[in-house]
C-alpha cells in the first residue's frame, strides 16, 4: 500500500514582476508504507516546496496529494490542522525550535494542541528526549544546545504524535559529518522501529547507508539517475 | 496550556518591548485614576463648606461680592438689599429647588450675629449636630443664644451666662462647634425673629441669605441661573465658585478626566499594536514552525492575545497603584480627601484589559493569515 501518492503535482509561484517559478512541475510520486525515500537535488530544485506540499503546509497549484488514503485537497482548514498534528512529523534544516522554550517544552508544544493532559504530555516528552539521547538536557533552552542536540529535540518533537509520515528537510544540513550520520541513523532506526514512511531531503553523501530509494530532483521534476558529484561526499 | 508558558517567556525575552507596552497601559490607568480621584477629592473639598450646612447653593442678597476666602466671607459683604421672607417661599417653588432656608446675618465690628429658623434642622447656618454643650434653639425662644465655643472660651461664657450684642443681653443656652470651613460661621446665633428685632433698621420679616437645597445636585448650576434671572440682585455661591476662589490649583472635572484617559487608551492601543506587529514579524518563522507541528490558527491567535491582554492587565494593576499615588500626592498638597473608589479602579483595569485585547486583534490576524509554508520561509 502506498502511504503517499502524488499525481500530476505542480506548485507554481507567481512573482510580483509577473513571472512564474515552476518549483514543482507535474510530479508523480508513490511512496509505499515503511519506505525511507531520499530526495537530492541542487538548491532551488523544488525539494522544500515538495515536502511542504506533502505535509499539508502549502497548497498545490495543480494535482492531487493522497496521504494514507486521504486527499488533502478535500480537507478544510480544521481537518488540515489535525492532519499536520497527527499524521506528519517535520524536521527542518535549522531553527526548528522555539527559542524561548526549553527542550522539553519544545516537544510538549507538539502535544499541547491535542489536548493531552499536562502530566502525560510531560512524561511523553521526557521519554522521547531520552530516546534521542538528551535526558540530561531537557531543561535547556535551544541556545544552550549544540546544533546536533537541537536537531535531536526536533526529531523527538516530530515523533511526539506518532505520525505515519516523517518529512525531513535537510535535517543534517547544519551538522558536521559525524553528527549528521548520528542524526540520520537515529531517524532511520526510529522510523523503521515504528514502521513509518520517510521522505528525506539531503545533500549528505552518507545517505545511501540509510535510504531505501534515492530520487534526484531538478527544476521541479524527478529523474532516477543521480548525476556524478551531486552528493557532497563520495558514496562509500 | 503551553501557550501561557510561551506567552510569559516571550514577554520575558522581549523585556524592553514588554516594559514599554505595559508602561503605556500604566500611563492610561494611572492618568484615569489620578485625575478622577483628584477631581473627586477636590470637588469634595470645595463642596465641603456647603455640605457642612446641608446646602447646595447659597443666595446672598447684596451688592456683588468679590470672594475673598472662608470664615466671615459672607458677613463681610452683607446688608445691602435684604430678602423679604415671601421671596423665600417663591424660591422654594422654583423648579429643581427642594427647600429655601432663610438666614439673617449681621455684623458689628468683629462680631457676627446670626438669626436662624430653628425648625430647619438639616439645612441651616448652625445645626443641632454642632451643639457641644447645652441645647439647640427652639422656635419660641426669646432672648436666648447659641455661642461659638471658641468665642465663649475667649469671653469666659458658659451655658447660663449672658452675652451682649448691640446692648441687648441674651442668655447662653448652648455652645456650638462650627467647622472653620463653614462660610456662615458666626459668634452668636439667635432665632430669626429675635435677630430681626435686634437690628437697628426695621428688619421684620427680612433675611439676607437663602440656603438652597436642590433635588438633583448635578443641576446646581441650572437652578442657580434660574434664581439669578428672577432675583437679579442676588449673588449665588456654589461649590464651583468656591473652587474658583482657590487660585493656582488646576481644577478639572471628572468628565474631562475620563475623556483624557480614553484618548490616552487609544494611543496606548496603537502603540501596542505597533509593537506587537513587530513581535509577530520577528516571530514569523516560529509561527510557521508551530503551525507545521499542528497549532491551529486559534492557538496562534490566542498566543498573541494572551501577550497583549496580559500586558494590559499588568499595566492596569500597576496603573491603579501609580494613579492613587499621584492622587494622594496632589490631594495632600491641595488639602483634599483621597477616597479609594473600587469602581474607578475596576474601570481603569477594564479599560487596560479591553485595550490589551484590542491591541492583539490586528497583530494576531497578521500572524494567523500566513500559510505555514509562507511563515517558514521567513528567517
Ligand atoms: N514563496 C515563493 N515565492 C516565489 N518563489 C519561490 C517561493 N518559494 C520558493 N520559491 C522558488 O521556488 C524554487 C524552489 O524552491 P525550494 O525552496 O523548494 O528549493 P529547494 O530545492 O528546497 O532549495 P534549497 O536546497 O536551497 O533548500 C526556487 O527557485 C525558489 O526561489
Ligand atoms: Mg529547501
Amino acid at each position: 500500500m502506498n502511504v503517499i501518492e502524488a499525481q500530476n503535482l505542480s506548485r507554481i509561484y507567481r512573482l510580483k514582476n509577473g513571472g512564474e517559478v515552476k518549483a514543482v512541475d507535474n510530479v508523480n510520486l508513490l511512496v509505499p508504507e515503511g519506505q525511507f525515500l531520499t530526495i537530492i537535488g541542487a538548491s532551488g530544485s523544488g525539494k522544500t516546496t515538495l515536502l511542504n506540499l506533502l505535509g499539508g503546509l502549502d497548497k498545490p497549484t495543480a494535482g492531487r496529494i493522497v496521504v494514507e488514503g486521504v486527499d488533502l485537497s478535500d480537507l478544510g482548514e480544521e481537518a488540515l490542522v489535525r492532519f499536520r498534528r497527527k499524521k506528519v512529523g517535520f524536521v527542518f534544516q535549522a531553527f526548528n525550535l522555539i527559542p524561548t522554550l526549553t527542550a522539553v517544552e519544545n516537544v510538549e508544544a507538539a502535544l499541547a494542541p491535542t489536548g493531552m493532559p499536562k502530566a502525560e504530555r510531560f512524561e511523553r516528552s521526557m521519554s522521547l528526549l531520552e530516546l534521542v539521547g538528551l535526558k540530561g538536557q531537557v531543561d535547556r533552552l535551544p541556545v544552550a544546545l549544540s546544533a546536533g542536540e537541537q536537531q535531536r529535540v526536533a526529531i523527538a518533537r516530530a515523533f511526539a504524535n506518532e505520525p505515519q509520515v516523517l518529512l525531513l528537510d535537510e535535517p543534517t544540513g547544519n551538522l558536521d559529518t559525524v553528527t549528521g550520520k548520528e542524526i540520520m541513523r537515529l531517524c532511520h532506526k526510529a522510523s523503521k522501529e515504528r514502521g513509518q514512511t520517510v521522505v528525506a531531503v539531503t545533500h549528505a553523501g552518507y545517505v545511501k547507508e540509510y535510504t531505501d530509494r534515492l530520487l534526484y530532483m531538478k527544476d521541479g521534476k524527478f529523474s532516477n539517475t543521480v548525476p556524478e558529484g551531486e552528493l557532497e561526499e563520495p558514496v562509500s | 496550556m503551553i501557550t501561557h508558558v510561551y506567552a510569559l517567556k516571550e514577554m520575558r525575552r522581549r523585556k524592553y518591548r514588554t516594559a514599554t507596552n505595559i508602561a503605556g497601559f500604566v500611563i492610561v490607568v494611572a492618568t484615569l485614576v489620578a485625575l478622577v480621584t483628584t477631581a473627586r477629592g477636590w470637588e469634595a473639598v470645595t463642596a465641603a463648606p456647603l455640605k457642612e450646612i446641608g446646602t447646595d447653593l447659597i443666595m446672598i442678597y447684596s451688592a456683588p461680592v468679590v470672594p475673598s476666602g472662608y470664615g466671615c466671607y459672607i458677613a463681610n459683604h452683607l446688608f445691602s438689599y435684604p430678602f423679604n421672607q415671601n421671596n423665600l417661599v417663591e424660591m422654594a417653588n422654583v423648579a429643581g429647588v427642594d427647600r429655601a432656608v432663610p438666614v439673617l446675618m449681621h455684623r458689628m465690628g468683629a462680631i457676627v450675629f446670626t438669626g436662624i429658623d430653628p425648625c430647619e434642622t438639616e439645612t441651616n447656618a448652625v445645626l443641632p449636630k454642632n451643639v457641644v454643650e447645652g441645647r439647640y434653639l427652639a422656635p419660641d425662644d426669646g432672648a436666648v443664644a447659641l455661642v461659638d465655643r471658641e468665642y465663649a472660651r475667649l469671653n469666659n461664657l458658659t451655658v447660663g451666662s449672658n452675652v451682649v450684642y448691640m446692648e441687648v443681653e441674651y442668655e447662653v443656652v448652648g455652645l456650638v462647634n462650627v467647622d472653620a470651613a463653614n462660610i456662615l460661621e458666626s459668634h452668636i446665633y439667635v432665632t430669626l425673629p429675635v435677630c430681626q428685632k435686634a437690628l437697628p433698621e426695621d428688619s421684620t420679616g427680612l433675611a439676607n441669605i437663602a440656603l438652597i437645597s436642590v433635588s438633583d445636585p448635578r443641576k446646581v448650576d441650572e437652578v442657580s441661573e434660574e434664581l439669578v434671572s428672577r432675583w437679579p440682585r442676588a449673588t449665588p455661591i456654589t461649590a464651583s465658585d468656591l473652587a474658583a476662589t482657590t487660585s493656582g490649583v488646576l481644577t478639572i472635572g471628572e468628565e474631562t478626566a475620563w475623556n483624557i484617559s480614553i484618548a490616552l487608551a487609544v494611543v496606548a492601543v496603537l502603540f501596542t499594536i505597533r509593537s506587537q506587529l513587530a513581535a509577530v514579524s520577528e516571530r514569523t518563522r516560529e509561527i510557521g514552525i508551530l503551525k507545521a507541528i499542528g497549532w491551529s490558527r486559534s492557538d496562534v491567535v490566542s498566543q498573541i492575545f494572551i501577550e497583549s491582554t496580559l500586558q494590559g492587565a499588568i499595566g492596569g494593576i500597576l496603573g491603579g497603584a501609580v494613579g492613587y499615588g499621584f492622587a494622594w500626592y496632589f490631594l495632600s498638597t491641595m488639602g483634599g480627601f483621597l477616597a479609594v473608589d473600587p469602581v474607578v479602579l475596576a474601570a481603569g483595569f477594564g479599560i487596560a484589559l479591553i485595550s490589551g485585547v484590542a491591541a492583539g486583534i490586528y497583530p494576531s490576524w497578521r500572524a494567523a493569515r500566513l500559510t505555514p509554508a509562507e511563515a517558514l520561509r521567513a528567517v
